[in-house]
């Protein structure tokens, strides 16, 4: 459990280290927190020749960029449990960041490192993919933002190009009114997620007007469910029919089956998950109204 | 006037250690760095069961860097031979490494040394190993099925041994029950993990001939003589030393091959050797444990009397025999357990473990008592549950009062405090029963509350040995206690302390009869240099064998200072009293002298001495277990909450009622009853060593092998029922183990009684819980 032997660059800049991850391509990976990577590493499961330190960029401020919240790729998951636009306007992802890991890995995980690594059950792939976020991505040949529900293509696998690197995500801000709910079932806490479940809501008139929904557990990757997207537009805050929700999305999915949980259970799991996140969303805009 | 004596036995000393523990100026075998050091990595079997056609170190001679490798065609003829005596066992040796086969993932096949770790890592990357695969002996029915190959050459069968104890008139006992109650419980492998890995370093002195063997180890005197004997060197020029070990649980309280080898690999290379095992070769090829199945058959009368017990008893041992408790140690002690605390008088166990393809079952916190509690108590309960009858009512009924009990096979136990610790445990749990039952009409929430009555042999001593044939062969601690000229007194103890306050509780023991203060008591252990001869630290004999060990070795000093104060005080050596480091003459605590001035004059100014008296001021002293050691009870209770529909359960609650005699240090016996508990949380709900159909590991780093974590445990309420023994020289019990032996079968028990199931094995994690609770979602 010691890493392969590999080269470390400390980069000065953003175009520096853009320099250095086109010059290594493939073997060349940025390092921010390491809480994913590094582990990698040392089962010798990623053998990267060459580390290019990103710690010392500027790239973690959380801003609003006209209608969406930009998170710079150094952005430590700790920084989100006192922002106030997350609060505000991405309900979904204050409830997910909360299921994230142990506070080291709080404090030193970053979101361009967990977009990047793509683990199938981790938080801010998905919310990534519930909010349409676009998850902007440099190398030395320019920028180019890329659908988060395109950027995820399997497990650890993202559309990202040799040299490139995720400098940003960018969340849509939702209208006014508007709310969500995450939810999460590990063995422990802290725990890679056996399913998870996250519910994005417009609503109006005491209906839901517009709804996404994304799922850890069912696939290899974040997935959107569209039929319980579809299926939730027109119902009431009370009594959403989550149930129901639950049973259609189930039916629809094959989920993983490793030693943690079997297929079976992940899908009477994320049936239930579906329903109480759909419950969660709908009482609190029923708070809010 | 009467002088003011504090006692320190029982008192809530801080432990002294922690000191040294908590700042990170503790060392353990990784901190151990030595000029010319070259660094092991091994390289190890990635097929389960397979001939060895060719090992390729070629590659080895393009690296740019120098590089030392060795296979078993080296070190031929070098083993690891854990062989008890009984005729109807098998048997088997493992080569330290592989000669020809290998039987398990992650056996040593090869090793690499360079003169840094990462080189040594990267190298032995480059050995290549052609394997011919053989079929697997994956679990315990193809183990017994005799048509199937056996692992070693001139077995009969993949069972290793397979032995019977019984004793009264069982047929008597079926005849008379009006109910047999036939079930059986499995409990799942578990790797054991102390915080620390494992390691070993070693190095030769060519000018004298001494081997220095550093090892995270719990047993430094038994690596010593494994090694003497396997390598023929004399036990006088190996010193073996454990330096600060950071956890062992009984993991590292037995000799592995690898210590052997990196000695040899020492002697071989004429530098010193290094290797530090990592996580992942602590999780497949260091001990396993647990890996029990057992159907159990009892017979009981129409008014809730248990009559009889009859029980068949299988463990998975993996390939090979660990030493110094071999493959028949686990299922062995299952058989001898399973009476536990209940009055019957008709019993036969029918006991056996099988080869397969996996790593060895060792020694684990519990050693078989977890497994054999959970079988037990979930027993217990099942036939409550058939009779109509509460769960402690059924105990009551049947547990026993009368001390000393000859139970059925034979062996007495001393007094314990079972019925009151039942007892106490009820009122405890009152209001937690009363929910529980209430909660039977949700389905979506339930509460169950479930306990676990047990009793522990502990203190084993040499005759515990001899009946058991095992190569441990002794029981012994020993302990040899100095005064130095200016008072301060230094304990060299044969046990080694890795977490259990050792440092802390043998000085209060000995400050007691020394009549000074601990902190003038510097304990050593853990060098074979400094330290008498004993079998280390395991088997919750600590407190009570060393514990008594250092009380009696301090009360022969204590003596000589008496007489020697007596003889300055002119009074007699019956009158003098020694406390806060003074030597008094009882009722008249005005004639005094300082106890360090008798220790002048012991070892410096000896014209003091009364006529005749040698100098010195030292004394030692063995103390062996007693015949069947001394029983430890407790009453473990788990309340659990279970979310119906995700299967989420939550531990509300876990009391513990502990008995283990004299209670030298408050703090550290609710420290190893909570650890304990903890790590029985971790078999009940949680840790699982998972092989695939042909034997591949699945569970091999803490992203997979599931450890339970601070936010899973609830506070653990210890009480305490003071019960001293006569057996041992302090009234003390053995405790080490107890904490990690109740809580699977309290918390099967709580979840059994939430959902209104049978629960027939472990883990019971939250899939599990989901399975066990379909019933409630049908209805729902």
């Amino acid at each position: 459990m010691r890493p392969a032997s590999f080269e470390y660059h400390r980069a000065t800049s953003l175009e520096h280290a853009l320099e250095l991850l086109g010059e290594f391509g493939e073997n060349g990976r940025p390092i921010a927190g390491g809480q994913s990577l590094v582990p990698m590493m040392n089962f010798r499961l990623a053998r990267p020749g060459h580390l290019v330190d990103i710690n010392r960029l500027p790239l973690d401020a959380i801003e609003i960029a006209g209608p969406v919240l930009r998170i710079g790729a150094l952005t430590r998951h700790i920084a989100y449990f006192d922002n106030p636009w997350i609060a505000r306007h991405f309900p979904a992802f204050l409830d997910a960041v909360h299921y994230i890991g142990h506070p080291t890995i709080r404090r030193n995980g970053s979101i361009g490192g967990s977009i990047s690594h793509a683990d199938p059950t981790a938080e801010l792939p998905a919310i990534s993919v519930l909010y349409d976020a676009d998850i902007v991505a440099r190398s030395v040949t320019g920028e180019r933002r890329i659908k988060a529900q395109e950027f995820f293509l399997s497990a650890y696998v993202t559309a990202l190009e040799p040299g490139e690197m995720v400098v940003a995500v960018e969340f849509p801000i939702p209208p006014a009114a508007s709310t969500g709910s995450f939810i999460e079932l590990g063995e422990r806490s802290g725990d890679f997620a056996t399913a998870s479940i996250g519910i994005s809501l417009e609503h109006g008139g005491g209906k839901i007007v517009r709804a996404a929904m994304v799922c850890c557990g069912a696939d290899l990757f974040p997935m959107r469910a569209p039929e319980v997207e579809d299926f939730l537009v027109g119902k009431p805050l009370v009594n959403p029919s989550g149930a129901e929700a639950g049973c259609i999305f189930a039916a629809s999915i094959d989920p993983v089956d490793d030693h943690i949980a079997s297929a079976d259970y992940r899908r009477g799991l994320i049936a239930e998950l579906t329903h109480r996140a759909i419950e969660a969303a709908c009482t609190r805009a029923l708070d809010k109204s | 006037m009467k002088a003011d004596r504090p006692k320190h036995i029982g008192a809530r000393v801080q432990r002294f250690e922690d000191t040294r523990l908590l700042s990170g100026s503790a060392r353990y075998i990784d901190d151990i760095r030595l000029p010319d050091m070259l660094h092991l990595s091994f390289v190890r079997a990635d097929t389960a069961h397979a001939n060895i056609v060719e090992i390729d170190t070629s590659a080895l001679a393009d690296l740019e860097y120098a590089t030392w490798v060795f296979t078993g065609k080296d070190t031929a003829g070098l083993s690891m031979k854990a062989h008890q005596d009984y005729p109807e066992m098998q048997y088997s040796e493992q080569p330290l490494l592989a000669e020809g086969k290998v039987r398990f993932v992650g056996e040593p096949v090869a090793v690499v040394l360079a003169e840094d770790a990462y080189r040594a890592e990267d190298a032995a990357e480059l050995v290549f190993v052609d394997y011919e695969t053989l079929p697997v002996i994956g679990t315990m029915a193809q183990a017994r099925d005799s048509s199937l190959p056996s692992l070693f050459d001139g077995w009969a069968s993949n069972v290793i041994v397979q032995r019977q104890m019984k004793g009264g008139d069982l047929e008597a006992a079926k005849a008379a029950a009006a109910h047999v109650i036939k079930r059986t419980y499995s409990t799942q492998r578990q790797a054991g993990v102390p915080m620390e890995c494992r390691g070993v370093v070693a190095s030769y002195d060519h000018a004298d001939r001494v081997l220095t063997v550093w090892s995270s180890t719990q047993m430094p005197h038994l690596v010593r003589t494994y090694i003497s004997e396997e390598l023929d060197l004399p036990e006088s020029r190996i010193r073996v030393v454990a330096p600060d070990v950071g956890g062992g649980f009984g993991v590292k309280g037995q000799v592995f091959g690898d210590e052997v080898l990196v000695a040899w690999l020492a002697m071989k290379t004429g530098r010193p050797v290094k290797w530090i095992e990592d996580r992942r070769e602590h999780l497949i090829a260091s001990i396993h444990a647990r890996d029990h199945q057992h159907t159990l058959e009892a017979y009981v009368s129409a008014d809730g009397r248990l009559l009889g017990l009859k029980a068949d008893i299988t463990v998975d041992n993996g390939a090979y025999s660990t030493f110094p408790f071999t493959s028949a140690g686990e299922p062995g002690m299952v058989g001898k357990v399973l009476p536990g605390p209940y009055d019957f008088q008709a019993y036969e166990a029918t006991f056996r473990a099988v080869a397969t393809n996996k790593c060895a079952i060792g020694t684990y916190r519990g050693v078989a008592r977890p497994s054999a509690v959970f079988s037990q108590e979930r027993l217990m309960d099942d036939i409550a549950k058939e009779l109509g009858m509460d769960p402690f009512d059924f105990r009551l009924k049947n547990i026993i009062r009368q001390f000393p009990y000859k139970n059925v096979l034979g062996f007495s136990y001393d007094e314990g405090s079972y019925a009151q610790s039942l007892e106490q445990m009820q009122a405890l749990l009152a209001e937690d029963v009363t929910e529980a039952a209430a909660s039977r009409s949700s389905s979506t929430k339930r509460v169950g509350v479930g306990i676990a009555c047990f009793i522990e042999q502990t203190a084993h001593g040499t005759p515990d040995f001899t009946r058991r044939r095992v190569p441990i062969e002794t029981g012994y601690i020993a302990a040899r206690v100095e005064m130095s000229p200016d008072g301060e007194v230094t304990i060299d103890l044969g046990l080694q302390n890795h977490g259990q306050g050792l440092e802390t509780t043998m000085a209060q023991v000995a400050a007691d009869a020394l009549g000074v203060n601990p902190e003038n008591v510097y304990v050593r252990h853990g060098d074979t240099l400094t330290t008498p001869y004993s079998v280390g630290t395991w088997g919750s004999r600590g407190g009570a064998l060393g514990g008594g060990a250092v009380h009696l070795a301090s009360l022969k000093l204590a003596a000589k200072l008496k007489t020697i104060a007596a003889h300055l005080l002119q009074a007699k050596p019956d009158e003098i009293e020694l406390a806060n480091g003074n030597a008094y003459v009882r009722d008249a605590v005005q004639r005094f002298i300082p106890i360090r001035k008798l220790a002048r004059a012991a070892l410096r100014n000896v014209d003091q001495l009364p006529e005749g008296m040698q100098p010195g001021l030292e004394a030692e002293q063995r103390q062996d277990g007693p015949k069947d050691g001394t029983y430890s009870n407790a009453v473990h209770a788990a309340v659990v909450e279970i979310d119906i529909p995700t299967g989420k359960m939550k531990l509300r609650r876990f009391v513990v009622v502990e008995d283990c005699g004299t209670i030298l240090n408050p703090l550290v016996v609710d420290g190893q009853v909570r650890g304990g508990v903890v790590q029985g949380i971790g078999s009940a709900m949680f840790e699982h060593f998972i092989y695939d159909a042909e034997c591949q590991p699945l569970t091999t780093s803490f992203a997979d092998y599931l450890m339970p974590l601070a936010p899973e445990i609830p506070n653990i309420e210890v009480h305490h029922i003071e019960t001293p023994t006569p057996l041992t020289p302090l009234g003390a019990k053995g405790l080490g183990e107890g904490g990690a032996i109740g809580p699977a079968a309290a918390i099967a028990n709580a979840v059994a009684n939430a959902l209104d199931v049978g629960v027939s094995c472990t883990p019971l994690n939250t899939n599990a819980i989901w399975k066990l609770s379909q019933h409630l979602r049908g209805a729902a």
